[in-house]
């Protein structure tokens, strides 16, 4: 079922084709909406969930470890069920419709584990991209290996300047992220493990 | 744990390795005897492990704007239907010129109000620690709340009062009264919790409770006091109030 079409969308994605991703988003949303909001869900965690699956996906890709049995829609969509199942389970918010998509998605146990284990990653990302354009600058640098001298010889600042910021920064991302609630369920649910 | 600029400097040579073995082995030694800054050092490396992978960053922050410019495009659509739609209604006024008009438009109404109930209503679930503890008879009761046997459920709960007492044992009867068309029962039920824990999810089934009624003036009121709550339904209570005030 992994079809021609399906193999162009796939490397569209990977590339970051806009026209191919906004045409998967438009096309596919619906069901992925229809499905969350039936299962105690709202706007935002549609949001959230679809774009998480996309991340995961455009991963999957990248790392070349992607194996489509059925179609790339039905893969998707049980990459995004099967994320949406886990939040609801740490929020104690138990009952599931299965009726709402109607294809029947088989995800491989491995992949479920894999997308449990990056649920953390999301949260990391998300909040990152909530910074300020001065704080992703610094820290973008800083993730990449460089020093204090090199990041303030980049974007100009003083040495000093740059090592506050640096520290400013990186303590609101932390406390932003700490003051998620999909990261305080995470954190439960790995110490309870 | 206080965080400061050099407990920040210490971790990231840490992590980093441009520490003297020494000073890496004592400080592994303060975190095996500290849980506060060995989660913290967690989170950092987790921190640079996640946000060092550009591609992935880039192509999420692609997203983003992608969606942002979607629903941009989503409200033009709107905006440019708003004048035909409202066209449409007053020619049909003008055309019926009569009671005939005003009942076709307020069943309109009913009507939209009754698909935002359709989307926005989803039974309460089951809560987890409900479903090991208790009698057979909770016990059956949670297991046709769960399959979606209403009338089972208002059958058993109105036949044991002192149960229904128990939330979330109420919210479910108050559930099933919605999906059993006793709506004016679901909103007694729903008024009666006067549990703290349960308030705003009772609140937010009781403005479906009068959404369903198309008692929208309520509904909104309800809707104000959940956001104001801002709990788990804040969201959900201002896109629905969103719709409502848009229809």
């Amino acid at each position: 079922m992994n079809t021609i079409e399906d193999q162009k969308i796939l490397k569209g994605i990977a590339e970051g084709d806009e026209v191919v991703i906004t045409t998967f988003y438009k096309k596919n949303m619906p069901y992925i909406r229809r499905y969350i909001v039936k299962n105690s869900g709202a706007e935002v965690d549609v949001e959230d969930v679809f774009q998480d699956a996309l991340v995961f996906l455009y991963q999957k890709i990248k790392e070349g470890s992607i194996e489509l049995h059925s179609s790339l829609s039905t893969y998707f969509y049980g990459v995004c069920k099967n994320i949406w199942r886990n939040r609801l389970r740490k929020n104690m918010k138990m009952v599931v419709t299965e009726d709402v998509l109607d294809e029947t998605e088989v995800i491989d146990p491995e992949v479920i584990r894999e997308i449990t284990k990056k649920e953390q990653e999301h949260v990391y990302r998300k909040h990152f991209l909530n910074l300020t354009d001065t704080c992703k600058q610094v820290l973008n640098l800083l993730f990449q290996g460089n020093s204090m001298k090199e990041i303030a010889d980049q974007t100009g600042y003083s040495e000093g300047y740059t090592r506050k910021k640096k520290f400013e920064c990186k303590q609101h991302l932390l406390e932003m992220i700490e003051k998620d609630p999909m990261y305080r369920e995470l954190k439960e649910t790995i110490e309870k493990k | 744990m206080e965080r400061t600029p050099a407990l920040f400097e210490k971790i990231e040579d840490y992590l980093a390795g441009s520490l003297s073995k020494e000073e890496a082995i004592a400080f592994e030694e303060e975190m095996a005897l500290n849980a506060s800054l060995s989660e913290e050092v967690e989170k950092h490396r987790m921190m640079h492990e996640v946000l060092m992978d550009r591609d992935t960053l880039d192509f999420k922050n692609k997203l983003k704007q992608i969606s942002k410019q979607i629903k941009e495009e989503d409200k033009l659509m709107v905006k440019k239907k708003t004048p035909v739609f409202f066209f449409k209604i007053a020619a049909s006024i003008v055309c019926l010129l009569g009671a005939g008009s005003v009942l076709w438009y307020s069943m309109n109404t009913e009507k939209q109000t009754q698909d935002l109930y359709g989307a926005y209503y989803a039974p309460f679930p089951v809560e987890d620690n409900t479903r090991g503890e208790s009698s057979d008879e909770v016990q059956g009761i949670i297991s046709h709340y769960t399959k979606g046997i209403y009338d089972s459920v208002v059958f058993a709960l109105e036949k044991y009062p002192s149960l229904r007492k128990q939330e979330p044992l109420s919210l479910y009867l108050g559930n099933s009264y919605l999906n059993t068309n006793q709506e004016e029962k679901a909103i007694l039920e729903f008024k009666s919790v006067d549990n703290k824990k349960y308030h705003e999810v009772a609140q937010w089934y009781l403005s479906l409770a009068y959404l369903k009624l198309n008692k929208t003036t309520k509904v909104e009121e309800l809707l104000i006091e959940i956001i104001g709550y801002d709990g788990t339904y804040k969201n959900r209570a201002t896109e629905l109030l969103k719709m409502l005030e848009e229809q």
